[in-house]
C-alpha cells in the first residue's frame, strides 16, 4: 500500500522534514498491516525495513533461553522501531509483536541509507531522530533497571 | 492550622475510613477537630500518639476543609503502625507547612504532570485543584507509571480524568501482569506520545527520586525551560519550621522553602537527586 505525504506529516518523527524530503521517504516506503499477535520480526532476525507505527500498538521484548519472552515496552503510534535495520550488521536487538491490529510505515532501509548518504540535511534529520529514539530506549532501560533493583 | 499557643501541638483528627490502594499503600480519611486549610503541594506531619510522626502531602482537595485524605506507603516503623490503624482511631496533624504549587501562575497554560509510584498522592490533590480551575487552563495531561498494575494507586482516577474536558490521563507499568492490556514501560516512555505546546506550558514532576531525575531530564529534552518545571521534593522533613535541619538541601530547608521548587532554583544543588 502506498504511503501518502499526509500520513507522514501527522507523525512527530517527521515534523522537521521538508515536503521534498517527505516525498523521498514516501517513495521508498509502503504501508503494511499486522494482525493481533503477529510477529513483525524476531530478535536476531536480519532486518530490511525501519518501521514507524501508524495505528495500533506493539510489544517490544527480548527472548531468553527456554523460549521465555520478556515484554520490555510498548510501542505507541508515531514511534519508530527496527532502527537496527540501518546499522551494520542489520540484526534486530529485540522482537516486536502486534498487540492490537496495527498499521505501520515500512521504510526500505537500504534505500534510506542511500538517501542519507546523498543528502546531508536529510541524513542529519533522520540520524538525529534515530539517535533520539535510541537515547530514549537507553535512558528508559536504565530507569527500568534501577526500579527493578530498587535503587 | 496548628494551635497558636504551641507550634508543635497537633490538631486531633478522627480516622473515619481506610482505603487499601495497593498492598503497601493505604489512604486515611480523617476528620479534623476543626477546619483544616492547606494549599495543594504543602505538607503536613501526621502522627500517632506515643509512636511518632512522619511528613505527607495530603492527597485530597484543598477545597474541602472539613475532611483530609492522606495516602501512606508502608516504609518504616511509624508507617507500619499507621497501616494497622482502624476507623475510629485518633491521629494528629501538624501544619500545613512549606510552599505548594503556584497554581495561579498555571492559568492560561497547559499543565503536564509526570508521576510515579506513591508520587501520585500529592498529584491527586493538585488534580482536584486544576479540575476546579479548568476553565482557566488550556489542558492538563497526566503521565503516570507504577511498577505493576497492582501497585497503581487511585485506579478509578484515570477513567474519571479522561472523562473531564481538557484532561488526558495515561498510565503505564514497568512489568505487566495477567489481565493488563495497557502500555508497558517506565513513566517517561509516555512522554513520547503526548502533544503539548511547550512554550505555553508548565511541567510538574513528583515521584521516587530516580523517576524525578530521569523525568526531569526527559522534560528538559522536550524543550521545557528549567523555570517551567516544578519538582515536589521529599527530603525527610521533620520540624516543618526550618529549625531542625533534617531536610536541608544546600541553602534550602525543604520544609520551609519547598517542598515545591522550580528546577531552576535547585538544579545546581548537589543533593537534588539524593
Amino acid at each position: 500500500m502506498k504511503v501518502e505525504i499526509e500520513d507522514l506529516e501527522k507523525i512527530k518523527f517527521f515534523e522537521k522534514f521538508t515536503e521534498q524530503q517527505l516525498e523521498t521517504i514516501a517513495s521508498i516506503s509502503s504501508v503494511r498491516e499486522f494482525a493481533v499477535k503477529e510477529i513483525i520480526f524476531e530478535q536476531y532476525d536480519e532486518l530490511k525495513d525501519i518501521f514507524v507505527l501508524l495505528q495500533g500498538s506493539m510489544s517490544l521484548g527480548i527472548s531468553l533461553p527456554k523460549d521465555k519472552r520478556i515484554h520490555l515496552g510498548t510501542i505507541e503510534e508515531g514511534q519508530l522501531f527496527s532502527w537496527s535495520a540501518i546499522f551494520p550488521p542489520f540484526i534486530s536487538t529485540a522482537w516486536v509483536m502486534a498487540i492490537t491490529p496495527a498499521k505501520v510505515i515500512a521504510i526500505d532501509a537500504r534505500k534510506l541509507n542511500a538517501e542519507i548518504e546523498k543528502d546531508c540535511d536529510f541524513g542529519f534529520k533522520t540520524m538525529s531522530k534515530i539517535a533520539q529514539t535510541i537515547s530514549h530506549r537507553l535512558s528508559d532501560t536504565r530507569f527500568q533497571l534501577m526500579n527493578q533493583l530498587n535503587l | 492550622m496548628t494551635d497558636n499557643t504551641n507550634i508543635y501541638k497537633p490538631l486531633r483528627a478522627k480516622l473515619t475510613e481506610v482505603v487499601e490502594e495497593s498492598p503497601l499503600i493505604k489512604t486515611f480519611v480523617l476528620i479534623p477537630e476543626r477546619e483544616f486549610i492547606f494549599s495543594t503541594g504543602q505538607f503536613i506531619e501526621l502522627s500517632v500518639d506515643g509512636v511518632g510522626e512522619a511528613p505527607f502531602t495530603p492527597s485530597s482537595s484543598p477545597l474541602v476543609t472539613d475532611k483530609l485524605e492522606v495516602t501512606v506507603m508502608k516504609t518504616g516503623y511509624v508507617t507500619n503502625i499507621m497501616h494497622e490503624l482502624k476507623p475510629g482511631a485518633v491521629m494528629g496533624i501538624r501544619g500545613p507547612y512549606g510552599r505548594g504549587y503556584p497554581v495561579k501562575s498555571f492559568e492560561g497554560k497547559e499543565v503536564l504532570i509526570l508521576g510515579g509510584g506513591c508520587g501520585l498522592a500529592p498529584i491527586r490533590s493538585l488534580l482536584f485543584t486544576l479540575e476546579h480551575m479548568k476553565d482557566k487552563l488550556d489542558k492538563v495531561i497526566l503521565c503516570y507509571g507504577s511498577k505493576s498494575p497492582t501497585d497503581c494507586i487511585y485506579k478509578p482516577l484515570f477513567s474519571r480524568l479522561n472523562s473531564i474536558d481538557k484532561f488526558e490521563a495515561y498510565r503505564t507499568v514497568d512489568k505487566a501482569e495477567d489481565g493488563w492490556d495497557g502500555p508497558v514501560g517506565v513513566a517517561t516512555s509516555l512522554l513520547d506520545k503526548i502533544k503539548v505546546k511547550i512554550e505555553n506550558s508548565v511541567a510538574v514532576v513528583c515521584g521516587p527520586p530516580i523517576m524525578m531525575k530521569f523525568g526531569t531530564i526527559r522534560i528538559l529534552e522536550m524543550g521545557y525551560r528549567d523555570d517551567q518545571i516544578y519538582l515536589s521534593m521529599e527530603k525527610n522533613m521533620s520540624c516543618g519550621l526550618g529549625k531542625c535541619g533534617h531536610c536541608m538541601m544546600g541553602e534550602f530547608f525543604v520544609c520551609k522553602d519547598g517542598p515545591v521548587f522550580t528546577y531552576k532554583e535547585i538544579k545546581h544543588n548537589p543533593e537534588i537527586w539524593k
